[in-house]
């Protein structure tokens, strides 16, 4: 990398730029899986906010030791190892937060977004600066399933955080799979929309220089 | 064959790495967890007994292939009712059911203790509005009908699979309970 985006423009670019779901249309399985409900996908985005900057911090700091050639296997060996302590230490000492989220944090391993950064950024950069991609690229992630999250169970159960908000249920679809679809097209639409008219399509470049 | 070396080397270390550490958060959170889930069932079954001062497990049974038990809950070294613990096949999981019955095998409550069924559509088993409708319930009474206003149970609208899994794996315990503690009393 020629030049070092600030550490502010990196996070930006995770939420922004190359948002995984919006931008970079990355672990749009869990997204749509887990966004039946603002809920899930609010305590699923906080999962991979954690694993996501603690596996880029990882992987940079061996980026030196790990082989060219076997990089994959080690970064999955990597995010397999966080998932594991997370999900042993949450069932161990937050018995509350994991009764809740259990189900989600096993399915973290398989995340393309995570093995993406570590393949793409932390492989390439320091210490620091990964710090921040993988913060920014969780943010990114937990505010993408929160807006899909927010009008699915709004409009398919009408409520919000399983409190009922209006009396019907206008559209059963949207807490369906299928439903998951749409809300996640309609919403990326609208973001390219609004990068169009109002930055000229220059969104979507962002940070610059993360593809290495 | 440097590089198969080099390559070998860096992988074995790493795996080493990452399993010394998994073996010991394993070994540390293993007990912590275990305690923390009986002490969870327990605290279940006191909640859906509370009159009860000793719960006993009586026996083991298979619903479904899967591991339930049953326990008989006394007062004064008398019995007042049953607990069984029960699964149904849903659609994407076993759901664990819970139920608690009087001495004559009528059902108290029901809980679900575990499933993995479809976030935000098959957790709508649940719900109260659900598990009530098993109150009061004797074996012959426990059926799943998709009409509205009966004394039956009504499936809930679009997660027919899991409820009738639920009303499935209540209705083999029930049979269980009765069979075994039906015709003594």
């Amino acid at each position: 990398m020629s030049t070092t985006p600030s550490y502010w423009h990196l996070f930006r670019n995770g939420i922004f730029g190359e948002n995984p779901v919006f931008r970079l249309a990355l672990s749009l399985c869990p997204a749509v899986a887990v966004t039946s409900g603002l809920k899930n996908g609010f305590l699923m985005g906080i999962a991979v906010l954690f694993v996501q900057t603690m596996a880029n911090v990882t992987t940079s700091l061996l980026r030196k030791f790990i082989h060219p050639k076997v990089r994959i296997p080690s970064y999955m060996f990597i995010i397999a190892t966080w998932v594991t302590v997370t999900d042993l230490g949450m069932a161990a000492y937050a018995r509350d937060v994991y009764a809740q989220m259990g189900l989600y944090i096993k399915l973290i391993v398989a995340f393309a977004i995570i093995l993406s950064r570590s393949e793409l950024f932390a492989s390439k950069n320091k210490v620091t600066p990964s710090f921040f991609d993988g913060l920014g690229m969780g943010v990114g992630f937990l505010l993408a399933l929160v807006i899909i999250g927010f009008f699915r169970e709004l409009l398919g159960k009408g409520s919000l955080w399983g409190y009922p908000i209006i009396d019907t249920k206008p559209l059963l679809i949207m807490i369906l799979p299928a439903g998951g679809f749409f809300a996640m097209g309609i919403l990326m639409g609208f973001f390219n929309w609004i990068d169009i008219k109002f930055f000229g399509g220059k969104g979507a470049s962002g940070a610059g220089g993360s593809h290495g | 064959m440097k590089d198969m070396i080099k390559i070998t080397f860096s992988l074995v270390v790493m795996f080493i790495a990452a399993g010394i550490i998994m073996t010991t958060v394993f070994a540390k959170t293993a007990p912590v967890i275990k305690v923390a889930k009986e002490k969870e069932e327990t605290e279940a079954r006191q909640k859906m007994m509370p009159d009860a001062d000793t719960i006993a497990e009586a026996g083991t049974w298979e619903p479904f292939g899967k591991r339930g038990k049953y326990f008989e809950a006394k007062k004064e070294g008398k019995t007042i009712g049953y607990l069984i613990s029960t699964y149904g096949k849903g659609y994407s999981s076993y759901i664990n059911v819970l139920i608690s019955t009087g001495k004559d095998l009528k059902i108290k409550s029901i809980n679900i203790l575990g499933h993995a069924e479809t976030p935000g559509l098959g957790d709508e088993i649940e719900k109260d509005n659900f598990k009530k409708q098993f109150d009061g319930k004797s074996l012959e009474q426990i059926e799943l009908v998709k009409a509205e206003g009966t004394d039956k149970i009504q499936a809930i609208s679009g997660v027919t699979i899991s409820s009738r899994a639920v009303t499935k794996g209540v209705k083999e315990a029930m049979k269980l309970l009765k069979e075994k503690y039906g015709v003594a009393q």
